[in-house]
This record gives C-alpha cells, sequence and structure tokens, in this order.
C-alpha cells in the first residue's frame, strides 16, 4: 500500500506550486472558518480539525466573476477581444468526496448540445485528489444522493487518513496518477462512518412534482430571507448572470454567479414573476435539483454536503427542508 | 477554440419605428461568410446586445426565407432596450443564435392557419406569417387576428394591408373598447371577442396564440369552441433567458428550459406543465 | 511613495452647479491658470454627490478627489450642503478604517466669486498628489492568510455550527411558550416570531408554541422578518425580542417601517448569548416590550469591554496595512448578499445594487465591486445599524462586517453622540443636519 505523510503532501505541493501549477486547498481563513483558497505556501494546507469548508471547489471550474470577452468601440467599430484559451494547470488537494462528485454532474449540463468550452478548459486542467471523511455532522447527508465518506466520483485520486496522521495513496485516473504516480489502497484502510440514509431521492422529486403549488414550501420557507448563501456554497449549483461592465468605449462581458433565490432571478421586464414568493424559489431549489435535474441528465443536482445548511443564516437547507416533507416514508439507516 | 457566448457582429441596415416606445431592427450580418452559412427556424430567437449595455433576448421576426437580413423588434423598457433604441443604420450590434425550438412549419402543411395575437406579440407571428405566404401552396386559410390596447400600440399595420391582399387570406385588426381614433376602420373589442366574432372553424387549423396571459387565458375557450385540439394549439413563452443555450439556469420553467425545449410550445404541453411562467 | 518623473496625476472634482462650478468658470474667464490635471464633474448641489461616486473616481483611476460645493448658508437649494457636510463627516471615517489614504481625498467650500480659491485648491491638489505619486488602491496586495490571530477580527466563528448543540429548557423558556400559546390563542396575534430550534420559527396555532425555545442559540435578530412580505401576509405578529433587537425595531419605527402598535413584543431579558457583541452590551432587556419575560430575579449583566475596542487592533495598523486587510477580506465576498437580506434596515424594495439605470454599483464579485458594495452599505446603515452582526454572522466567505459597522457606530457616538435605536425621540443621523457640524475638515 502506498501511503503519504503530511510533510509528504505538503512537499509534493511545494513541488507543485513550484512547477506554476495552482495548488488549491482549506485554509483556516478566520478562527473557525476555512474555505477552499488557492494556497500562497505549502504550510497553509489544513489536513485536520474540520469536517467540511464552508464554500465548495467549483469557484476553480465555474469562477464566481469570469470574463467572457472583452469589447472596444473605435468610430464605430467594434472589436471583441477574446481571452487568453490556455488555462494554468490545477490541483485541488483535500476536497471531499461530496466536492469531487460535483464534476461529472456539472459536465453534463455544461455539455448539453452546446459545449462550454471556458468549463471544459478548466475541467481538463483540474486534478481532483479527495480526501476520504472520517467524520461528518448533522448537516452532512451525502449517503442519501448515493455518495459516501469515501466516494471516488469525480476524484483522480483519493487519500484516506490511516488513523496515525498517514494517508493511504490510491490513483484512481490517468490525472490521478500524473499527479502522485501509481498508487494502490489495499481495500479500504481505515474505514470511515458515514452519516445515515435520510431520504430517497424518488420520493422527494415525486413529492416536488405531485406538490408544486402545496402551501408546503410557503410553510417551510418563512424564515427564507433570499440571499445566495445556500447556492453560492453548493458545489454544483451553477447558475450565473451575464453582465456588461465598461462604458461606450471599451469593456467586458462577463458571467457572475446568480442564485434561484433572488426575486430579480425570475423577473419579467413587465413586471410579472412567476416566482414572486420565497416559497416558489425555495420550491425551485428542490424540484430543479431532484426532478428537474435528474430528468434531463440522470443526475441528482446535489451531493449532501450539507454547505447550504450550515451557511444558512436562517438554518434551511436542502436536507432540512426534506425532513419536513410529510408522508415521506421513513428510511431506515 | 469557439466561444459559445461570443456573439456576431451585425451591421445595423435599417431602423423602423412602430410605435411611441416600440422599434424594429434589420441586421446584417458583418462577416459575409457567415452571412451565407446562416439559417434558422421562424420561431427561435436570438439573443441581441448593445455593447456597454447588456444582452437581451427576442424572436427573429424575419422570415427564414429572406436570406440577407434578420430582423427583430423590441419595446423600450430597460437599460438594454433603451441603449437598442438609440441605435442607427450603421451601428454594430451583437446577435447570439439561432436558439431554441422553432415552429414546426412542415408539420403545419395541409393546414388552415390562425394567427392571434396582443400588442408586441405580433413580431413572433409575423415572421410565420410571411413565411406562410411565402410558401403558401402549403397551407390553407389564413386568418390573422391582431389586436393591441389603442391604435397607436399596433405593430407592423403597412404589413397588416399587404397580407390582407393574398388570395385566402382574412386580416382583422382589433382595439380594446376606448382605443380607437375616430376614423378606426377596425373592430371594436379585445382580441377574443373579436375572434369569436368571426366564427373561423379551427379543426382543420393550426393556431398560433401569442399575447399577454389574459388574452391567452380568454382566447383558448373561444378555440375550443371552434373545434380546435389543444395539441394544434401554439404559443411562445416569454421568459426571462440570459445563456440562451441551457446552462444558466434561469428559464427553467417547471421541467423545461425555454431557451432549449421552446420557446415554442403547445398548450397540451403547457397544460401539462406547472405553471412556473 | 515619492513622486514619479513624468507622472501627471489625474483628480476628479465633483462640484456642485451653482458655486464651485461657476467660481471655476470664473478663474477661466479671469485668465486665472490652473493645472489641467483636473476633470471637473458638475451636479446640481454637494447633497447629490453620493459617496460611491468617490469611490468611483478611484476606481477608474483616479489619483485624488475634490469635493467641493457652495459655503454653508449659500446652497442653491438651501440644505444640501448641510446634508452633504453630514455625509461626508461618517464617509470619512469609514474611508479611514478601511485604509484608503486620506491624504487624497478633499472637501472644499468654493463660492461662485472665488475664482482664485479653485485656482490655489487645484494647484495644491496637483502638487501634493504629484508628490504622493500615482494611486492603486485596487492593486494591494490582500493580506496573509491563514489569520494570524491578531485578534483585528471576531468574525468566522458562526455560532450556528452549534445549533444543536445541548442547552437545558429554563423557566424563561416555558413562560415564553406559554406566552406565546395565549397571545394565539385569543386572537390577539396571528403569528409568533421566536426562535425555535434550527432558526427562526413562525408560530401560527397556539399548540405549536412548543417548537419555541429559548437558550444560547437565540442569537439571530428576528425583526428582519418584519419587512418580510410572505411574513407580513400572515397578519398582526408577536414578536420575541432582546434589547439589542429592540433598538432595531425603535429604527424601524422611526423609519416609519413598522407600525408600533401593529406589533406586539414580547420582551426577552437576556442573559448574552457568547457573542462577541455581546460582551459590550448595556442593553441586556427591552425597555418598551409589550410584555416581559425576566431575568428569573437576577440583575442584567454588566458589559464587559468597550463597545469600540474591536477596532483597536485595525487602527493601531498604519493605512496600507488596514487596506491589505480589508483587500483581504472583500476578495472572499461572493455577492450572496446573506448581510443585506439578514438586516432588518435593509429593507428598500429595489436595493441600489439591484439597479441598472445606471449601474451604480457593480454586480460583480470582483475586487472593485467588492469594495463598492460594502462601502455603500456600510454608508446606508451610518446612524441605523444596531450592531446586531447578524450580517457578520450571516457572510458566508467570514468577512469581518463588524468592524465596518462599529467604525460607523463609532463616527457617531464621537461626533455626533448618537447612538442608533436608542432614543426613539432622536432625529434620523443621516437624514437630519445641525448648522454647528464641524468642519476642520472642510477648506
Amino acid at each position: 500500500m502506498t501511503t503519504l505523510t503530511p510533510d509528504g503532501l505538503r512537499k509534493l505541493v511545494g513541488e507543485w506550486m513550484a512547477a506554476g501549477k495552482i495548488c488549491v486547498g482549506p485554509v483556516r481563513v478566520k478562527p473557525g472558518t476555512e474555505l477552499f483558497t488557492r494556497l500562497a505556501s505549502p504550510e497553509e494546507l489544513l489536513l485536520d480539525g474540520w469536517v467540511r469548508p464552508a464554500n465548495s471547489i467549483k469557484e476553480w471550474l465555474l469562477p464566481r466573476h469570469e470574463v467572457l470577452y472583452g469589447y472596444r468601440v473605435e468610430k464605430n467599430r467594434i472589436e471583441l477581444l477574446d481571452q487568453p484559451e490556455t488555462v494554468p494547470e490545477q490541483i485541488v488537494i483535500c476536497a471531499h468526496p461530496c466536492d469531487a462528485a460535483a464534476l461529472p454532474v456539472l459536465d453534463q449540463v455544461f455539455n448539453w448540445d452546446f459545449r462550454d468550452e471556458a468549463y471544459n478548459r478548466r475541467r481538463e486542467a483540474t486534478t481532483v485528489i479527495t480526501l476520504a471523511c472520517t467524520a461528518h455532522d448533522q448537516e452532512c447527508f451525502c449517503t442519501s444522493v448515493g455518495l459516501g465518506p469515501d466516494a471516488e466520483r469525480g476524484s483522480d485520486a483519493m487519500l484516506t487518513p490511516l488513523g496515525d496522521g498517514q494517508f493511504a495513496v490510491s490513483s484512481l485516473t490517468e490525472k490521478g496518477r500524473a499527479a502522485l504516480g501509481k498508487a494502490e489502497a489495499d481495500g479500504h484502510a481505515g474505514r470511515t462512518n458515514a452519516p445515515p440514509v435520510r431520504f430517497v431521492p424518488r420520493q422527494v422529486a415525486r413529492f416536488a412534482v405531485d406538490h408544486f403549488a402545496d402551501p408546503f414550501w410557503q410553510a417551510q420557507s418563512l424564515a427564507c430571507v433570499g440571499c445566495g448563501a445556500c447556492a453560492y456554497t453548493c458545489p454544483v449549483c451553477h447558475c450565473f448572470d451575464i453582465v456588461d461592465e465598461g462604458n461606450g468605449r471599451e469593456g467586458v462581458r462577463a458571467r457572475n454567479w446568480d442564485a434561484c433565490q433572488f426575486p430579480l432571478f425570475t423577473l419579467h421586464a413587465s413586471g410579472h414573476n412567476p416566482r414572486h414568493g420565497q416559497g416558489d424559489r425555495q420550491r425551485q431549489r428542490i424540484y430543479h435539483k431532484f426532478h428537474v435535474y435528474p430528468e434531463k441528465f440522470g443526475e441528482t443536482l446535489c451531493t449532501g454536503c450539507g454547505n447550504c445548511a450550515r451557511n444558512c443564516p436562517a438554518g434551511l437547507g436542502v436536507l432540512p427542508l426534506i425532513t419536513e416533507i410529510p408522508h415521506a416514508e421513513p428510511v431506515q439507516a | 477554440m469557439q466561444n459559445l457566448y461570443k456573439p456576431d457582429l451585425m451591421e445595423v441596415i435599417g431602423v423602423r419605428r412602430h410605435t411611441s416606445d416600440v422599434k424594429s431592427i434589420s441586421l446584417r450580418f458583418q462577416d459575409a461568410e457567415r452571412a451565407r452559412q446562416f439559417t434558422f427556424r421562424v420561431g427561435q430567437f436570438g439573443i441581441f446586445s448593445a455593447f456597454g449595455a447588456g444582452e437581451s433576448t427576442f424572436n427573429i421576426c424575419s422570415s427564414s426565407n429572406w436570406r440577407d437580413h434578420i430582423e427583430f423588434c423590441f419595446r423600450k423598457v430597460g437599460r438594454v432596450t433603451e441603449a437598442l433604441w438609440q441605435v442607427e443604420e450603421g451601428d454594430t450590434v451583437g446577435f447570439r443564435g439561432p436558439y431554441g425550438r422553432g415552429y414546426p412549419v412542415e408539420e403545419w402543411r395541409g393546414k388552415d392557419l390562425i394567427f392571434l395575437g396582443g400588442g408586441i406579440a405580433m413580431p413572433p407571428i409575423r415572421c410565420a406569417i410571411w413565411y406562410a405566404l411565402e410558401n403558401r401552396e402549403e397551407y390553407g386559410k389564413i386568418t390573422v387576428v391582431y389586436g393591441a390596447r389603442t391604435v397607436g400600440d399596433l405593430v407592423f399595420v403597412d404589413e397588416l394591408a399587404q397580407w390582407a391582399e393574398h388570395p385566402n387570406v382574412q386580416v382583422i385588426q382589433c382595439v380594446d373598447p376606448g382605443g380607437q381614433t375616430p376614423d378606426w376602420p377596425g373592430e371594436i373589442g379585445f382580441v377574443p371577442t373579436v375572434f369569436e366574432r368571426a366564427q373561423v372553424p379551427a379543426s382543420r387549423a393550426v393556431s398560433l396564440v401569442i399575447g399577454p396571459p389574459i388574452m391567452i387565458k380568454n382566447t383558448i375557450p373561444v378555440l375550443e369552441r371552434m373545434g380546435a385540439r389543444m395539441s394544434d394549439v401554439y404559443t411562445s413563452l416569454e421568459n426571462r433567458m440570459k445563456c440562451g443555450v441551457g446552462k444558466c439556469g434561469r428559464c427553467n420553467a417547471g421541467p423545461v428550459y425555454v431557451c432549449k425545449e421552446g420557446p415554442v410550445f403547445t398548450f397540451q404541453e403547457l397544460q401539462a406543465m406547472p405553471v412556473d411562467y | 511613495m515619492s513622486g514619479t518623473d513624468g507622472f501627471s496625476p489625474k483628480i476628479v472634482a465633483y462640484v456642485c452647479n451653482w458655486c464651485t462650478y461657476l467660481g471655476a468658470d470664473l478663474a477661466g474667464t479671469a485668465r486665472l491658470e490652473y493645472p489641467p490635471n483636473v476633470r471637473i464633474i458638475r451636479l446640481p448641489c454637494t447633497g447629490r454627490i453620493d459617496t460611491n461616486l468617490v469611490v468611483k473616481a478611484f476606481e477608474v483611476g483616479a489619483d485624488a478627489v475634490l469635493v467641493s460645493g457652495c459655503h454653508p448658508g449659500d446652497c442653491h437649494y438651501t440644505a444640501g450642503n448641510y446634508h452633504a457636510r453630514r455625509r461626508w463627516m461618517l464617509f470619512r471615517d469609514l474611508l479611514e478604517v478601511v485604509g484608503f489614504d486620506m491624504r487624497r481625498i478633499y472637501f472644499t467650500w468654493i463660492s461662485a466669486a472665488e475664482g482664485r480659491k479653485f485656482q490655489q485648491t487645484i494647484e495644491e491638489i496637483t502638487e501634493q498628489t504629484r508628490a504622493l505619486g500615482p494611486y492603486r488602491p485596487y492593486e494591494v496586495e490582500p493580506a496573509a492568510t491563514p489569520c494570524s490571530g491578531c485578534a483585528a477580527c471576531s468574525a468566522g466563528s458562526d455560532p450556528s455550527h452549534d445549533r444543536e448543540g445541548a442547552v437545558a429548557d429554563s423557566p424563561a423558556q416555558a413562560h415564553l411558550r406559554e406566552t406565546a400559546a395565549r397571545l394565539l390563542s385569543g386572537g390577539a396575534v396571528k403569528v409568533v416570531i421566536g426562535y425555535g430550534r434550527r432558526g427562526p420559527a413562525f408560530i401560527t396555532r397556539p399548540e405549536d408554541a412548543a417548537r419555541l425555545v429559548w437558550n444560547q442559540t437565540c442569537f439571530a435578530n428576528l425583526t428582519t422578518y418584519l419587512k418580510r412580505q410572505e411574513v407580513r401576509a400572515l397578519g398582526k405578529p408577536a414578536i420575541v425580542l432582546k434589547g439589542c433587537d429592540e433598538r432595531a425595531l425603535v429604527v424601524l419605527e422611526k423609519e416609519s417601517q413598522v407600525e408600533r402598535a401593529e406589533v406586539h413584543t414580547i420582551g426577552m431579558a437576556c442573559p448574552g448569548m457568547g457573542q462577541p457583541k455581546c460582551e459590550s452590551c448595556d442593553t441586556r432587556q427591552p425597555r418598551f416590550a409589550d410584555e416581559m419575560i425576566a431575568l428569573d430575579g437576577r440583575p442584567a449583566p454588566t458589559p464587559t469591554a468597550d463597545r469600540y475596542a474591536a477596532l483597536d487592533p485595525l487602527l493601531e495598523m498604519p493605512p496600507e496595512a488596514r487596506l491589505a486587510f480589508w483587500t483581504a477580506e472583500f476578495d472572499r465576498c461572493l455577492k450572496c448578499y446573506a448581510c443585506r437580506q439578514v438586516c432588518p434596515m435593509c429593507y428598500c424594495e429595489r436595493c441600489l445594487a439591484d439597479k441598472n439605470r445606471p449601474q451604480a454599483i457593480d454586480t460583480s464579485p470582483h475586487r472593485k465591486g467588492n469594495f463598492a458594495w460594502h462601502l455603500s452599505r456600510a454608508i446606508h446603515l451610518a446612524g441605523r445599524c444596531v450592531g446586531c452582526d447578524e450580517c457578520t454572522r450571516a457572510c458566508p466567505a467570514a468577512i469581518d462586517l463588524r468592524l465596518l459597522n462599529l467604525a460607523l457606530a463609532r463616527a457617531a457616538e464621537t461626533q455626533f453622540s448618537y447612538r442608533a435605536g436608542t432614543d426613539p425621540a432622536a432625529e434620523p443621523l443621516v437624514g437630519a443636519y445641525s448648522l454647528t457640524d464641524k468642519e476642520e475638515f472642510i477648506r
């Protein structure tokens, strides 16, 4: 079995950084808050003391702000300025399975007939080294959406804590092998503990479809203040807005993260808003994640990471909302 | 490598002002090769932009048979449309498209066509009417009922007159009660009422109904009374759009993405969807 | 920074139409030459000069900014410059705490007759700015992470992580539940807005009153829900209020957002919620509640810290270090607007940031857009923010918004003896002005 010590891992990170690769990992930003951050040094990488960072790694596939192209106006002529096509290599270290699994899910929508090459370029340039979970908190529910503390979906390599500070290493793909060499873990070293299964996604979809206009949504959403914290920290939420920034002479057209929780998201120019109440918008989250996306792409748009609930100032979130759904058959753990 | 979101640069070759706040613009591709290759289906939409202001979604309201230019029509309501309002001949505008599902004009062959529109909803109907007139032998009787709040809100009025001159085409214009001028020769009444008055048989017809929700709500029962099946009644959904290519999530209404599976839907399809639009 | 050879500073001057602009014009007609480095932007009145215009000038590359208008008493619109002066008094303090170079921001009164003063002012600003060199506030290297534990901030330990933490039931909790059930069954109110196990709870039936809790997890400020249309639609509310929360209600009432008679307040004597704001709290229980649930007979604890002590580490840093700190903070901003949405005072039907004609604040979560947003929001809350720290708690990026609000609260108290929400009879801070407002910083 191939193993790595924390020092060994940091040494590798140092080598990657020296080679010009962007390294991303959990960093303690404030006491009590860890965020996936671009590492300034291998020492910043936080290998333990956290359940999961408060954000996700989607920033490196779909940046919160991305210039699509620039424009320049000279007299009557407009020139469009392309963005650079090469993307530096990126390595994410210590993503969790719920982060890594987001990538194959996002691949679907970003290649749905039309191929989003900006996304694909970044995807191609990204290697994900996943850290299997040894702990979970009450917001985690990866097992309810078909994942688990050592699920391998989307990962290029897996590090499993062995309990003595070392990690068992398993390279799962070409990219993983390129980063960590050929490495096989024997079986599941250091069996991890999984959160209990709390619901069946199909049942949630059924409820959302059958009870689309049910007052349930409104009643459950009273505490929602309509911010975007859930969507922006979710590994798979990907909605975006396109804006022009600049003046009459020059500027850029860019895309920024957006969220269905904002009232402006569906506001028509006529003033009509199909989703004018927060209940409608909360329903949309569940409906889109558990019904629409699976119908189209065969994937649930949720990896059970629990960030929505952790970041919600009002205690809401996907799991809290689903556990309030009546008539759902209780699931045996 | 292709940038999905990068528009074609279009030269403005004509600007028509229809009302105090509605204009239509004719565009030609700056790139001649692109102009040669470009095709679309009537009913599809494009994303038009004024650089510095932003992008906005409009139906391509010209006929797909016209190879030298495309047109779109808009009401001045916001930041982008205000910028487009200032556009003059010779200016440059951005265009991305064509996107979406257009009208299944091949399936409509051999049928009568009924076009019912209200106000600013005429442009997405106009392209279908011109297409049908240019392929006249393929379609039966064509009926157009078009109304607006007032005479001043009617758009493409000159073309309405031209259509009426074609064989087997009936064009009825109407304005809301109180919206008429003293010399108004057309009908007075709401579109559903005027359409019912016209007693147009609809059992062998395909209908295209576009307008404000209240107009549609009241028109559907009339169509049913005239014998129409909901699978033969079409509409084009107006929705908030951004990317137009099924990624940004904004146009997701119920189970569909309007930019991919629409904007053209039959009422049978709409009635199977929750009201999320 | 020393002046560089050949550097020609760019100066943006926002001037009022009736005085300074005419003064500049007079300089022209009187052939008083002044450096061409200044770009004059004419507005009707200094009262119209939004603080985000000052920030915008730096965004587009200004090396110095001048704001100038009529002398007090001479305003063409009577009081526009008084309002502006008060706004600037507060905004300067905010900019200082954020680390902007205050040597590059000038305020003057220049009348239509003072062509020479305009000439001299521009000359002076140009020379001083030339000596300082180009200004690149948005190119500062962000302060390093991980945090060094310098105690400059208190953000990050989101207590909601311990939401389900063990908390014992208390007599106060039982009393609260009885009160809620009574109010609902009597029909006096249609909904009780209180704290549930996971967060805010909206109790509409007496039998559900048992869902209410009163414990160490009750730190949220529930007054923000009084503005939500979905909550208003439920009917007359009763609301559970701590002393700090009640200050928010006072402000909302003053700003005509809430009819006091339309809200039934259940005051809770608060033992402190273990939050940073609790250390300096001196309003441990509401003063105007319709009914009180007391602190089990014990006297309320007294504050243990100076209200503004949290600012000290920041203020001890030189301005460049402060700007580096805030650059690191704002670089993490996602524009999720959680700060705005939780805030009771952010009740505008359409926020300035959501308007696009014009786009006064860039929506993009890039450095300039983030600075613009947070500076705008902070100044819009000056004299209104009651320090509930909900914004800090809600921020998923652990930005220490508390320090911004403290900076302006301190400015309000030091300069105007003003504390938002403590005196129901007090005039709004920024909405009002005084003829004796200090202006040593205005030339």
